[in-house]
Parts: C-alpha cells; sequence; structure tokens
C-alpha cells in the first residue's frame, strides 16, 4: 500500500516537473516574436532561407523578411537601418567598421570560375584545369583572347569573359583572389549571382564565376545544367589532381575544407548589423550560431569551426 | 446665405488646386535641391571639368569620370527613339485613319497590356530573348559580341516606350477634325497625302509632345536596361559593345555608398546629371514649339 502511495507520487511529481519544463519552454518558444528584415549577398541567400524556414518552426510568432541584393547592399541597408540583419559574403572594410558596424560569421563557402558545358576546349580544361595567372590574363590584363592561348592547344574561338553588374561579396572575393578590386575586374558585367550563370549557360565561349550554391545544383551536386566547373591547378603541375577536383559539389566542399582550394576565392560569411543585434533579431543569430549550423550541410555550406562559433556567442552576448 | 456658402466653396477649390500645383513645383524643386546638395561633397573635391569629361571610373582609387556613363545614356536613349519614333507614328496613323474601331480598340488593349508589364519582366524577356538575338546578328555580320551591348538596351528601352508614344499619338490623331479630311478628299487629295498634308500638320504639336515623353521615360528606365547593357564602364565604339547608363550605374552600385568615402556623392552627382539632361531635353523641346508659333495660346 505504501509503496503504491510512494510510486504514485514519484509519478505524479514527475509529471509535474515535466509539465512545469514544458511551460518553461513554451514560455521562451513563445517569446520571440516580432518582425526581423534581413537583406543582401547572394551566397548567403539559400541558407538564409533554410535558417527563416527552421526558426519560424520553432518560434511560430515571428515574421522574417528576407531579399537578395547583393553584399553592398546588404552593408547599406545595415549601416542605414533598414534592416536588422545584412548578409555580407566578402571582408569588411575599414571605413564600414568604421561606421559601428557589428559582425559575426556563420558558415563559409566559395565562388568558383565557370564555363559553358559545351566549351570548345573542355577537354583540356577537365585534364588541366586553369590557373592563376590565367584568371589574371581574362580578368584583370585581359590579354587572353582566345581559349588555344589558355590550354596550350591550337583554338582561335574568342574568350568571353563575364563578370558581377551589383556590389556584390562573389565578385570582390573573386577580386581579390587575384589582388584587386571588383572595380577592375574586366568583362560583360551582369546583374546577380543567376544572372551570370544563365550567361554563361548560354555562350559556348563564356567563363564566368559563381557562388557555391549558384555553381552546383542543389538537389544532384552536380553543376547546374550546362556549366562546367573549372578546377584551379593549385599546384601549377599542369593537371587536375585528385583533391583540386571540383566535379561534385561534394568534392568541391572537400578541397574546400581540406585548404586545398585558395581562401580567398573561400571566404567566410558574415551577419551585420549597426551596433549590435537586438531583440527577435538577437534570438535569431543566437539560433542560427547554435542550432542552425546543422542545416549547413544539407544546403550546401561548411560549417564554421567551433571556437569561432564560441567567440560569435560571446560577441552577440550569450 | 446660399450665396456665401456657394462662394466659400468656390473659394476653397480654387486654393486647394493652387496647393496641388504649388506641391508637386515644390516636390520637383526639393527633389533637385536635395540631389545638389548631397552632390556638393565631390564637386568640392573633384574639378566638374574631370566629372563630366573623364572616362576613367575607379572610385577605390579615387577617380570618378562620369563622361563613359552620360555618353552611355546619350546613346542607348537615342538608338530607342530611332527604332520606337518611326514605327509609333506609322502605327497610330494606321489606327486611326485605315481601321475602324474595332480594331482599334483591340490594338489599344494589347497597348495598355504592354505599359503596364513591370521593367524586370522585360528585363528577364531581354535576357532570353533580345540579347542571343543581337548576338546572332552580330555574328551574321562578323562582331563578336555576347549580345549585352548598346543594342540590346535600346531595343528593350524600344519595346518599353512604344505603348506610351502610340497611346497619345493615337489620341492626338483623332482629335483632328472629320471634315479637315474630307476637306482635302474632296478637293481630290489621295488618302496618304491628306494624312501628310492635313492631319500631321494639325497635329504636329501633341506628336512632338508625345515623342518627349518617351524619351523622358527612356533616359530613366533602370532595371530591364541594367539587365542586358553589359554595364562596362567605358565608351562603347559599336552598338555591340557594351554601355553603362547613369541609372544602371546607380542601381547596381548604391550598395556601396556606405564604404568607399564620396562614392554616395559621385552617384548623388550622377542622378543629378540625368535629372538635368531629362530636364534640359524637355525644356528644349518646349522652346522648340514655342519658338515654331504651335504653342503658347491655349
Amino acid at each position: 500500500m505504501l509503496v503504491l502511495i510512494f510510486i504514485t507520487q514519484v509519478a505524479l511529481s514527475c509529471e509535474t516537473s515535466a509539465a512545469e519544463h514544458k511551460t518553461r519552454r513554451d514560455a521562451v518558444a513563445a517569446e520571440v516574436k516580432g518582425k526581423i528584415r534581413v537583406s543582401g549577398a547572394w551566397a548567403l541567400y539559400p541558407m538564409m532561407v533554410k535558417w527563416t524556414e527552421e526558426f519560424k518552426r520553432v518560434h511560430p510568432e515571428v515574421r522574417i523578411d528576407v531579399s537578395a541584393g547583393g553584399a553592398g547592399k546588404g552593408v547599406a541597408d545595415a549601416l542605414s537601418g533598414l534592416v536588422d540583419i545584412g548578409m555580407v559574403s566578402r571582408e569588411l572594410r575599414p571605413e564600414e567598421m568604421a561606421q559601428n558596424l557589428f559582425f559575426v560569421p556563420v558558415v563559409k563557402d566559395a565562388v568558383f570560375p565557370t564555363v559553358n558545358e559545351n566549351n570548345p576546349v573542355i577537354r583540356e580544361l577537365t585534364r588541366m584545369g586553369l590557373t592563376k595567372k590565367a584568371f589574371l590574363a581574362l580578368w584583370v590584363t585581359g590579354s587572353a583572347k582566345n581559349w588555344g592561348e589558355l590550354t596550350g592547344v591550337s583554338n582561335s574561338q574568342k574568350v568571353r569573359v563575364y563578370t558581377r553588374s551589383d556590389s556584390c561579396g562573389a565578385a570582390e572575393t573573386w577580386a581579390k583572389y587575384l589582388g584587386k578590386d571588383q572595380e577592375d575586374l574586366k568583362g560583360v558585367a551582369v546583374y546577380g549571382d543567376p544572372g551570370v550563370a544563365e550567361a554563361v549557360r548560354r555562350d559556348r565561349s563564356g567563363i564566368g564565376y559563381n557562388n557555391l550554391n549558384y555553381a552546383y545544383d542543389m538537389k544532384t551536386g552536380r553543376p547546374v545544367a550546362g556549366l562546367h566547373v573549372v578546377a584551379i591547378d593549385v599546384n601549377g603541375n599542369g593537371r587536375v589532381d585528385p583533391e583540386e577536383m571540383l566535379g561534385t559539389k561534394e568534392q568541391a566542399m572537400r578541397a574546400v575544407q581540406s585548404g586545398v582550394y585558395p581562401s580567398p576565392p573561400a571566404r567566410d560569411l558574415y551577419l551585420v548589423t549597426k551596433g549590435a543585434f537586438k531583440g527577435p533579431a538577437r534570438e535569431f543569430v543566437k539560433w542560427i550560431l547554435k542550432d542552425g549550423q546543422k542545416y549547413a550541410d544539407d544546403i550546401g555550406y561548411l560549417r564554421i569551426n567551433t571556437s569561432q562559433i564560441k567567440a560569435a556567442l560571446r560577441k552577440v552576448g550569450e | 446665405m446660399d450665396t456665401s456658402r456657394r462662394r466659400l466653396k468656390d473659394t476653397f477649390a480654387r486654393i486647394s488646386m493652387r496647393a496641388s500645383v504649388l506641391f508637386i513645383n515644390v516636390l520637383g524643386l526639393a527633389i533637385f535641391c536635395g540631389l545638389l546638395v548631397k552632390a556638393g561633397p565631390i564637386l568640392a573635391r573633384v574639378p566638374l571639368v574631370e566629372l563630366l569629361f573623364s572616362t576613367s571610373w575607379h572610385p577605390m582609387k579615387g577617380s570618378f569620370g562620369l563622361f563613359p556613363f552620360i555618353v552611355g545614356t546619350a546613346e542607348v536613349t537615342l538608338i530607342a527613339m530611332l527604332i520606337s519614333i518611326p514605327l509609333c507614328l506609322l502605327c497610330a496613323i494606321y489606327l486611326t485613319e485605315y481601321v475602324g474601331r474595332r480594331s482599334r480598340e483591340a490594338a489599344r488593349f494589347i497597348i495598355d497590356i504592354l505599359a503596364g508589364i513591370p521593367s524586370v519582366i522585360y528585363g528577364l524577356f531581354g535576357v532570353l530573348v533580345i540579347v542571343p538575338v543581337v548576338r546572332a546578328i552580330g555574328e551574321s555580320m562578323d562582331v563578336q559580341t555576347t549580345g549585352y551591348s548598346l543594342l540590346a538596351g535600346g531595343l528593350i528601352l524600344a519595346i518599353m516606350v512604344i505603348p506610351f508614344i502610340i497611346s497619345i499619338s493615337l489620341e492626338v490623331l483623332r482629335m483632328v477634325p472629320g471634315e479637315d479630311r474630307e476637306s482635302a478628299l474632296a478637293l481630290g487629295a489621295t488618302k496618304w497625302e491628306t494624312i501628310k498634308h492635313v492631319v500631321l500638320r494639325k497635329a504636329y504639336r501633341g506628336l512632338l509632345a508625345s515623342v518627349v515623353l518617351g524619351f523622358a521615360r527612356a533616359f530613366g528606365e533602370t532595371m530591364a536596361v541594367l539587365m542586358v547593357v553589359g554595364n562596362v564602364a567605358e565608351v562603347p565604339s559599336s552598338v555591340f559593345d557594351p554601355a553603362y547608363p547613369l541609372p544602371a550605374l546607380i542601381a547596381n552600385n548604391y550598395g556601396e555608398v556606405m564604404s568607399i568615402p564620396l562614392y554616395d556623392s559621385a552617384l548623388m552627382t550622377a542622378a543629378f546629371i540625368l535629372m538635368s539632361m531629362v530636364a534640359g531635353f524637355s525644356l528644349t523641346a518646349h522652346y522648340a514649339l514655342q519658338r515654331i508659333g504651335l504653342q503658347g495660346h491655349r
């Protein structure tokens, strides 16, 4: 009889504490409400969309508006207070930092050079890749005129170089890799990352550059239909070694993770704001740094390492 | 009691109409002055001659030459007008003089739809259709081009401006009294002679006004043009070369205004120059019409 009473008591108290936990959790979850406005880099856009979906599942009261427009726009909007969170896919400039710009890294990705899959010298490109010297000749000096020059075979088809017209992180990162600024890059400038991908898809002789998630198809993991990602011959031995290969998204991510793929054009992606993150935006950023990290693999971004996460959380103010 | 109420309403109507006119004029002036004020910093630092005539655009290094953009704007607008003016005029004449009311209303309907299509949709159409067409034309003429060019910008701009010019031209041509046409035909003139010597003569002023409106629209059209024009800051040497009009410059780069010193001031100067180009063009047209003596009296 006593045992029965004892067991009932224990059972009841367990249930009560479980109920208490649930109400406390509900209280925390219900607390986050309001509107969060996000804008900025095309590079972060797919990841941000996924994070928005998952965050809203945990906090249904909150409204999040996300728009893309380039990293420059993200910074400008954040500094002028138009958005709560700016997405930036390049290093921040001293002039921007001087205006009280607060930033945390959230994921990593990279910019990859792309050509049309029916390129005149596709066989040589797949076998040999291209070196940084070739990229300089294409985007900076403009001295590489035809595909034959770049690959050492006789082919007089003219190369048509594409770059980005909007002020964006991808162009800035690519330019940094070549030691220049976005405004120094030559080539016909097209609006938006999808714009460049489309231009190269439709131009057999075209070469451009794209963010990881616009170069590779998210579902198949292979380059987007019509595109071929050119491997960078980092060690300059005239051929594409297994660790330099960029045939699938997995190989690309591994190359970036291992450090074989140079950094830049691989880079950290940041979320920025003026002063400090406040209110629902702050909760969102904290969530991104903790629970949000696991979604990076599915969408195809690289996680930042644990010391970076710890430093970021400390900065946001846990 | 009745009269004073009526007089009150009359006064009130007059005041509110005056206030509206004043408001609109003040708005225009405010935009003008606001741009000038924001352009101040760079105008103080960089000589105006360099801003207007230098071809070197490297904001990170401090060189702000707007000449390629000014030329780009002028050229892409000129190409658009050269394509659209004859097309619109002939279309409007045909719709008023040669077809019945039913066909005219049907054409009107389609033109109104064209006028309502958003700019970015025209841009997509430009990227998917116009750019490959321009590339094909270039290749048939042995010219290497990506298709993203002055010509592509001019073509898409022409398509966007056509509905506006046609609508106004239609109205203007319809206002020519039927008796004038009949008198000419009675004197033995052919249909075309009637149109040329009577209808167009009478509608000249209104047609010019519609063209000026088309020009003003073409100068400022941003999104569709920036998606197809190539955005390279160099003066184009042929219609197959990429160009960079002023609206595209502002739309592409306002994201940088926070980070490069003097950049926001340079973009405001570009905006001010654009506004001046449009205003200058309208004023010139206005003046020309007055000189011809076809305007001045209501």
